[in-house]
């Protein structure tokens, strides 16, 4: 056996848990799963049936963990894996599933099969057969996380320009974006790109939030290639962050995999209870609204509306009211997609995809189902709460010829807002490319 | 043959079952529990019997409103197995039952015997299920169907008691070894998923408040 295999199947082994190995076991196999899955929806063949998804895992490991596969292997398709085994394994686990979880919700055993999704993303990752996209990118922003004082001139320089903006949109000369402010409540961690760092900026002071800029970003590769040790030092960094400035609250940007990591992971890979909460921009801005702490008028957004749940914020965050809260109070039409909530399609550019060019037909074609949710809405405006979704849903719009605009929650609110100037136009943009992430405030 | 013969053979049968079955549940245990320490949002517990019973609604679920048929096919197929079950372990006392139970039983566990056939039918006919089984599936799903014919038959006749037997001892030996197996981890599945969805608020719907937020 190589040494790619035995990285592989020890990661395997690592990995084989109570979750895991019942996922293994319960499968019945009874295919009800099928029309759960987007992929499947979009171009319905065996390949993109959960079930057969998780079986080609389930051959690795009966060859190597059942009795009656080791003396028989055809009677349970049991197969030991080889070289040409990982690499499909890995290409499917990184372009035909976006760990959404919907055939989870969807199976009556409820097998989860992303989790075996990830197991087989893990063993690429440590037998260096995962994408390379990925690992540079979880690696750069673990390089940034041991020496930011290199970018942190850069990027300070940049808020400044920005500081200059915000007083022209508030009309408020004294409006500022403080960073690493110690003692302040919020510590807002944003992405790469103004258009997530100048609403929000908005909206702390319009309420006059005591708030920090984080100099990180919320972006995690690291669970993207479920490599638990590049998640766990990516996330390391802001919350190191947090307990230097002695925040009470950490407040993540729009984005589903960094407000799934920081909220429900990180605190098992750092193996720690925080003294701050960790919560998303949506409910900070929900609670703002309830509080009477930001006036938002719905008649500014006349436009029919539709929200996008995002899996990793709805599905498998619980944040699923929340937004329509938002969006209910600061627009005067809102029509919801079928299905919606927990229930909800996945845009198809979860799990790293969006970041993938290399898988970008897929992508395309898997985003199928979620532009016509779209296109039976009517809608003029999609609201997506994160990035990844926002960036699928845009080239899905422009692919499928629909015509809507892509919109993140806070800009739609800072329009609620009625402000003296608007936002300038924040075009969702592709920011993957090594420099970008490299100097993440971009504009 | 004899039937006290037979009959422990069943017994004994099901103890290598039992064994086996405990062998694999040992496993599975012993494996690592992930520890979650993420501050909760709802209430794991809820998740848990939301996932054990009104979550195995027909209705709770787009794939089961979707295929609503098959569904209740599999639902009344596995609870007549263990219906069987029950005749298996109250056979020696079959002629005390009184005849209107047992036609019933015969009944009641030959339209079983059907719906596994539908099931193991529909494995081969259906393109993508025929192409996702393995040897072990079809198998497994025509062994419980035999096994069922073979109890609602000794309800019917005295002659297909020892036939009963034989085929019950073979499907216990076999249950921790096959697909059959996935009713061990059935528990687990939804334990885990229950308590997924309920940690995180997902599941059921909780009740929410002005922000959207939940009590």
């Amino acid at each position: 056996m190589n040494e790619k295999i035995q990285l592989a199947l020890d990661m395997l082994d690592i990995q084989l848990n109570q979750p895991l190995q019942t996922a293994l076991e319960v499968c019945a196999r009874c295919g009800i799963c099928a029309e759960s899955c987007h992929y499947y929806q979009a171009e319905p063949s065996l390949e993109h049936v959960p079930a057969h998804r998780g079986e080609q895992l389930r051959k690795a490991y009966r060859a190597e963990h059942d009795f009656i596969s080791r003396i028989y292997p055809a009677w349970t398709g049991a197969k030991k894996l080889d070289e040409p085994g990982l690499t499909a394994l890995a290409e499917m686990a990184f372009s035909q599933c976006t760990l959404c979880r919907r055939c989870t919700f969807n199976c009556p055993m409820g097998v989860d099969t992303p989790l075996m999704m990830r197991a087989i993303r893990a063993m690429a990752t440590i037998s260096g057969t995962a994408p390379e996209m990925l690992v540079m990118l979880a690696d750069t922003a673990i390089e940034k996380g041991k020496d930011p004082t290199f970018y942190k001139e850069i990027f300070l320089d940049q808020i400044k320009d920005m500081e200059i903006q915000l007083q022209e949109i508030t009309g408020n000369s004294e409006a500022t974006i403080p960073v690493e402010k110690k003692g302040a409540k919020v510590l807002y961690v944003a992405l790469a790109g103004s258009h997530t760092i100048l609403p929000h900026a908005v909206i702390f002071n319009a309420t006059k939030e005591d708030w920090t800029l984080s100099i990180f970003e919320a972006s995690n590769y690291g669970v993207f290639l479920a490599d638990m040790v590049r998640s766990k030092e990516i996330a390391r960094r802001i919350v190191d962050e947090a307990k230097r400035l002695e925040v009470k609250d950490i407040v993540i940007a729009e984005c589903g995999h960094a407000y799934a990591a920081y909220r429900w992971d990180a605190p098992n890979w750092l193996g720690d209870e925080y003294n701050f909460r960790i919560r998303s921009i949506i409910e900070v801005i929900a609670e703002y609204i309830t509080d009477g702490r930001i006036k938002v008028d719905p008649s500014a957004i006349p436009e029919i509306i539709t929200y996008h749940d995002s899996c990793n914020l709805a599905r498998n965050g619980g944040l699923i009211e929340e937004p329509r809260y938002v969006l209910r109070s600061a627009a005067s039409n809102f029509n919801e997609m079928t299905p919606n909530r927990h229930e909800a399609y996945c845009c198809g550019g979860g799990g790293g995809l969006v970041a993938l060019p290399e898988y970008e037909d897929r992508r395309l074609t898997a985003g199928k189902p979620k532009a016509d949710q779209i296109r039976k809405t009517g809608a003029k405006i999609v609201v997506a709460a994160c990035e990844n979704c926002r960036l699928q849903i845009s080239d899905i719009t422009h692919h499928y010829g629909l015509d809507v605009k892509v919109s993140a929650l806070a800009d739609l609110v800072v329009r609620a807002m009625r402000l003296p100037k608007t936002l300038p136009g924040h075009e969702v943009e592709r920011l993957f490319s090594s420099e970008e992430v490299l100097v993440p405030i971009d504009k | 043959m004899n039937i006290i013969i037979v009959q422990l053979l069943t017994v004994f049968g099901l103890f290598l079952g039992l064994l086996g079955m405990y062998l694999r549940w040992r496993e599975v245990s012993q494996r690592p529990m992930p520890v979650d320490r993420s501050p909760k949002k709802g209430d794991p517990g809820r998740g848990v019997a939301y996932a054990l019973t009104m979550g195995m609604l027909p209705w709770a679920k787009e794939s089961t409103r979707l295929h609503t048929v098959a569904y209740l096919r599999g639902v009344g197929f596995h609870i007549r197995i263990f219906a069987a079950l029950a005749v298996l372990f109250f056979s020696p006392f079959r002629n005390l039952l009184p005849p209107l139970i047992r036609t019933i039983l015969v009944w009641g566990l030959g339209f079983g015997v059907l719906l596994g056939a539908a099931g193991g039918v529909m494995r081969i006919v259906e393109g993508n299920l025929r192409r996702v089984s393995t040897p072990d599936d079809h198998f497994s799903v025509w062994m419980v169907t035999v096994f069922m014919a073979s109890v609602a038959l000794s309800m019917w006749r005295e002659v297909f008691i020892i036939p009963m037997y034989i085929i019950s001892a073979i499907v216990f030996v076999y249950i921790p070894m096959g697909k059959i197996r996935h009713c061990i981890y059935f528990f687990f599945s939804r334990s885990f998923f229950g308590r997924f969805v309920g940690r995180r608020g997902v599941l059921p719907h909780p009740i929410t408040t002005n922000a959207g937020g939940t009590k």
